[in-house]
């Protein structure tokens, strides 16, 4: 066989053993499987994003919106109504969970290094919930836009928005390429849509410079609501599924070319969007100590005095080099 | 292997009357151990701590096994804790002093 015949029949090959595989036949992944999670066996090195403290670990020394990013827990999706839900494979998912307090996000990160350049992808089945709620007054029966009418429920309107995204450094040059679905504004008004920031995230560098000195709630992806812009006018309708503890696990793909620094795709479901306009702004500074950095994480941010929920089962990051 | 976590459920926390920590869900543990750690101690005061469960993170009643700790507002504190169920959190109350103590809280969980 010539050289091509060989790489088009080890792809076939590896095709037909991925498809075979229980675990991995619902994902796509890139020719190396980097990391496989599926959280039956603990958190897989997905972790709290931590700020960066001083050389005498003073919580002070931190960014104030770097300090509470929560730590994800291993969830089996236990609810007052139907007990044990479960996960999609297996009894656990990994659950990012924010506090009851408008802006507050939490994050999970996992870090790797890059032995190549390429194409880079992570794929994930996730769910997102507003937290139950019990009692009240009849006015916990709307919120924003949805008021409760046995089909939607006023929760959908509580969850603020998920984001998956990366930290990347190869040749001096640090960037992140970030998706977000914003589900609701701060008010409960329904919005559904993928957007992106078209800044790099402030960091700690910064604020040691005195750049920047963020509070405790800020977005810290990018923390001027103008410097995100939607990614189209297409409402991105899912399957929240009436109620906060009924889960539907989507499938979440996100592509990107480390050789080029930029976005190339995302799928959602049976949507899948080009993103090679999507900017990826680099950082203008050197960053030492990061060579080679490869981190994705997911966040989940809520608007309001609300708990949000972000679910994983399972994450597959792979790469083509 | 067993499985394990720590969580740094509060990395710094000012107790200023009562503080419940969030939500964690620990069905795949079966034991768990608190730490809470004064790193702004309070000269002459004292607080209590409660480990608390819940069959659905939403409802909280006191772990039936446990005493609450009562302690001065300084040092370095534990609390064992098992036969837990599902979830977990830990109830802060600042019982007396003059100032309000700033709490570290970490909850490790082990298979």
């Amino acid at each position: 066989m010539t050289t091509p015949e060989v790489a088009s029949t080890a792809a076939s090959l590896r095709d037909a053993i991925r498809s075979s595989d229980l675990r991995l036949s619902k994902f796509n992944p890139l020719s190396r499987i980097l990391t496989f999670d599926d959280f039956n066996e603990g958190a897989h090195g997905w972790v709290e994003l931590g700020g960066n403290y001083n050389g005498r670990g003073d919580l002070d020394s931190m960014d104030e919106h770097f300090r509470d990013f929560r730590p994800p827990m291993l969830s089996n999706q236990n609810f007052f109504d139907v007990g044990t839900h479960g996960a999609m494979t297996g009894t656990y998912s990994l659950k990012l969970a924010t506090r009851k307090a408008a802006g507050h996000t939490s994050t999970a990160i996992r870090r790797l290094t890059m032995s190549g350049r390429g194409l880079l992808q992570i794929e994930a089945y996730i769910a997102w919930k507003g937290e139950a709620n019990l009692g009240g007054g009849e006015e916990a029966n709307t919120y924003g836009d949805i008021s409760w009418d046995a089909n939607s429920h006023p929760t959908e309107a509580q969850f603020g928005a998920f984001t998956v995204a990366t930290d990347l450094d190869h040749d001096g040059i640090r960037y992140h390429n970030v998706m977000r679905f914003q589900n609701a504004d701060e008010n409960g008004r329904i919005i559904q849509k993928w957007m992106y920031p078209t800044v790099a995230e402030p960091t700690p560098h910064e604020r040691f410079e005195g750049k920047h000195d963020y509070g405790r709630y800020t977005d810290f992806t990018a923390p001027n609501p103008d410097d995100w812009t939607y990614l189209n006018d297409v409402r991105q309708e899912a399957c929240y599924n009436e109620v906060p503890t009924k889960v539907n696990w989507h499938y979440l793909r996100f592509l990107i070319d480390t050789t080029t620094r930029s976005n190339v795709e995302l799928q959602f479901n049976n949507d899948t969007y080009d993103l090679s306009h999507v900017p990826v702004p680099p950082y203008a500074e050197k960053y030492e100590s990061l060579e080679s950095l490869l981190n994705f994480y997911f966040s989940v941010r809520t608007l309001g005095p609300h708990r949000n929920f972000l679910f994983l089962d399972s994450v597959v990051i792979s790469a083509d080099w | 292997m067993r499985e394990s976590q720590s969580a740094v459920i509060e990395r710094g926390v000012d107790l200023v009357d009562v503080h419940d920590t969030e939500p964690f869900e620990v069905a795949w543990a079966g034991e768990a151990r608190w730490y809470i750690h004064f790193l702004r101690p309070v000269e002459g005061g004292s607080a209590e701590f409660r480990v608390q469960i819940s069959p659905d993170g939403l409802n909280w009643i006191d772990h039936d096994g446990i005493d609450p700790l009562v302690t001065d507002a300084q040092g370095f504190h534990s609390i064992p804790v098992d036969r837990f169920g599902h979830w977990l959190r830990l109830r802060s109350t600042r019982l007396s002093g003059a100032a309000e103590p700033l709490l570290r809280i970490y909850l490790e969980l082990k298979e």
